[in-house]
């Protein structure tokens, strides 16, 4: 099923909006990642998209069907939401928790019949929780609550499953375990979507993210192209950088954040401006028109610009030279490493202060190449 | 036909107990009394009652089916009401500490009951009026708290502000009450006592605590969704606000009618689903059949006592009081409590 916002708008009092003209949507098979800094209004965005709070402006689309017009059960028997496990569970015990998740297939006045029960046993017995059957929700670990709650969730049947920071609170193998069950449930065609305060589960799990900036400014799309360093500066105020780590069997990709840093500060040009020159050397012919079209978006910050070609070598060589706001030019090299065939390197003007002497090199080069 | 997957709710063994625990209350309590009859006896009066061919003698008849039996039937029906009442605010607001009367409708319905003994009424009318205030009183709540962003805790503030505004009108009841005859009917009444039982009573009472318990019942597994958090109780695919408004319609309709025949009955509301809790679970497909069953045995039990321990009747809450807190406290210190 396809969920989907459009042009979404909140506010708690008319005069502080907290969530401004937010439009995304995901289909069978997408795991989002929704970021964004404390306070930016994530779980507000979760809460408007289910219907718990009413958009100021703006709709929620299930299957390009209104939500609110959808009828309360049959809207919960597509839908499932996974609260934070807080530890402030009722003291049912971990099979009547879930069993409850069947409460949107059963009459008012029924009870869960025994194909309910089936159901719940076989979520329980998917996410490792059998053992613990009997056993009350207080008495559980966070990473075992978490569990139930998605279990929970999931006997229901979903086909969109909601997620309000699933492994916040966690610890590593908590975290990882909760991230291997969405990727897992993602891959078998369920929508999911969850909250994050970890960009690196985005960039490792999401396939598409939305980030949400402090100052209301969102941005949704293909992870890559969401989580960037430049990106990550300007919605959370944090110097990131953006790795790849290499293990025997795979490569990951990582975020570690170097230091805070004034996220508005890189968005305003005079500041953040910075002279760099772009290097790109493309093996595909058909690549440069992409690579010009990209770079026409930036041409008002481009200060000279050679292209030649060198058919003896196969590649095609284009160096660029902007003066422009830091973002600009992350974000543009940014898209073009995700080209195929295309390699990038990125050479920064030492800013104003440090020319002269000083021989610290950041933020001079941050050279990638993929 | 959907069979039932019996998670959480009772073993049939438990069933059978708990439904023959209010039986055997009431056949003990036939039997005793200020004339104690012999369970032979009271078999016989009720084979003749049933239309058999047995002979009784007549003040024997006249014990058991006057005096004794809708006395008993009171009890019976006052515990399992404010029991069932008590689990189902309990859950609702998901605070251990919420007894049946946390929403203002006791003291509602003492006000009432105050305002018609003061006035002269009739039993019944002091019956009915003490019905309609309770209901009023909890009105009264929810209307202090629509509109805004209803919180548990700001409802129950309600619900405790508009009790003791009730409290405070009663006691203006009583400064204007003829200190003669109306202040000792009204104090007496106030302590709660099955004293005034009678058939037309019941009559009158019994219809709202059955209904109520009845839709509480059906409801039952449904209610497992109240104590969850309101995002959560939403996602189950419930209208939470119909069931809370059905909820807490029935726990107050119980509740009143409960205070307006017997007056003020502490204690058991909070007693009894705790105990249940404890030995059942949280499940209320378990705990609301047991809390009604253990509900009447206990009253039952415990008004016996009241009527046959001295000559001079002891008023019931301060019976359920003493022989039920030691016994809850006991029962705390032995299984660790119960988490909502």
């Amino acid at each position: 099923m396809r969920l989907s916002v459009e042009h979404g708008s909140f506010s708690y009092r008319p005069d502080a909006p907290v969530l401004k003209d937010v439009s995304f949507a995901a289909g069978p098979g997408d795991l989002v990642a929704i970021l964004g800094p404390n306070g930016a209004g994530k779980t507000t965005l979760l809460r408007c998209m289910m219907g718990f709070l009413r958009w100021s402006s703006g709709r929620s689309l299930l299957d390009e069907k209104d939500i609110r017009t959808i009828p309360h059960r049959k809207l919960w028997q597509a839908l499932a939401y996974v609260p934070q496990a807080k530890g402030a569970a009722v003291a049912y015990t971990v099979e009547e928790m879930v069993l409850l998740g069947r409460a949107s297939r059963c009459g008012y006045l029924g009870q869960p019949s025994r194909e309910d029960l089936k159901e719940a046993r076989q979520v329980m017995e998917r996410l490792g929780l059998t053992a613990l059957a009997k056993r009350r929700c207080t008495e559980l670990s966070g990473g075992q609550l978490q569990m139930v709650l998605i279990a929970r969730a999931l006997a229901a049947r979903p086909q969109v499953l909601i997620l309000d920071e699933p492994e916040s609170n966690l610890d590593f193998r908590n975290q990882l375990l909760v991230l291997d069950t969405l990727s897992e449930l993602a891959r078998e065609g369920l929508t999911c979507l969850f909250n994050t305060h970890y960009p690196a589960h985005a960039l490792q799990r999401a396939n598409r993210s939305l980030l949400l900036g402090a100052d209301g400014e969102t941005r949704f799309g293909d992870t890559a192209q969401v989580v960037t360093e430049a990106n990550l500066q300007s919605a959370f105020g944090v110097r990131a950088v953006i790795g790849e780590i290499e293990t025997p069997y795979r490569m990951v990709r990582d975020v570690v954040p170097l230091e805070a840093a004034d996220g508005s500060a890189a968005l305003t040009a005079e500041d953040g401006r910075a002279i760099a020159v772009v290097a790109i050397i493309t093996t595909d012919y058909e690549e440069a028109g992409q690579i010009n079209a990209l770079l026409h978006t930036c041409k008002p910050y481009i200060v000279g610009r050679m292209g030649m070609p060198y058919p003896d070598g196969g590649v095609f060589i284009i160096n660029v030279t902007l003066d422009a706001p830091e973002t600009v030019v992350r974000c543009l090299v940014g898209q073009l490493e995700r080209l195929p065939g295309v390699s990038v390197k990125t050479t920064f003007a030492r800013p104003e202060q440090e020319r002269g002497g000083t021989d610290r090199g950041q933020p001079g080069t941050a050279a990638q190449a993929p | 036909m959907r069979r039932a997957a019996r998670v959480g709710g009772l073993s049939p063994q438990a069933a059978v107990v708990l439904c023959l625990l209010p039986v055997a209350a009431a056949l003990v309590s036939l039997c005793i009394g200020r004339m104690g009859l012999p369970l032979g006896e009271v078999l016989r009066g009720i084979g003749a009652a049933l239309g058999l061919d047995v002979t009784l003698g007549d003040q024997t008849e006249q014990i058991l089916w006057t005096i004794r039996m809708p006395r008993i039937l009171l009890a019976l029906l006052v515990g399992a009401g404010l029991s069932v009442s008590g689990c189902a605010f309990q859950s609702l607001f998901a605070n251990p500490l919420a007894t049946p009367d946390t929403l203002g409708v006791a003291s509602g319905a003492s006000f009432g009951a105050a305002l018609a003994l003061l006035m002269g009424w009739h039993l019944l009318g002091v019956q009915a009026l003490a019905l309609v205030c309770g209901m009023g009183a909890v009105a009264l709540t929810w209307l202090s708290v629509a509109g805004r962003d209803r919180t548990n805790s700001t409802v129950i503030l309600a619900g405790i502000m508009v009790g003791s505004w009730f409290s405070a009108l009663v006691s203006l009841v009583k400064l204007a009450a003829d200190t003669e005859s109306q202040l000792p009917a009204i104090t007496y009444w106030l302590m709660g006592s099955f004293n005034s039982a009678g058939y037309s009573s019941l009559a009158l009472g019994a219809p709202p605590i059955l209904l109520g318990m009845l839709v509480l019942y059906l409801l039952r597994w449904r209610l497992n969704i109240l104590p969850l958090s309101e995002d959560e109780a939403r996602a189950s695919g419930t209208d939470v606000r119909l069931l809370r408004g059905v909820t807490v319609l029935c726990a107050t309709a119980i509740t009143a009618s409960c205070v307006s025949m017997c007056g003020q009955v502490g204690w058991v509301g909070l007693l009894v689903p705790h105990m249940c809790r404890m030995k059942f679970g949280n499940n209320h497909l378990a705990l609301v059949p047991a809390s009604a069953c253990v509900g009447a045995a206990f009253l039952a039990a415990v008004d016996t006592l009241a009527r046959s321990i001295s000559s001079a009747q002891i008023p019931v809450s301060a019976l359920t009081a003493v022989i039920g807190a030691p016994f809850f406290i006991a029962l705390v210190r032995k299984t660790g409590g119960w988490r909502l």
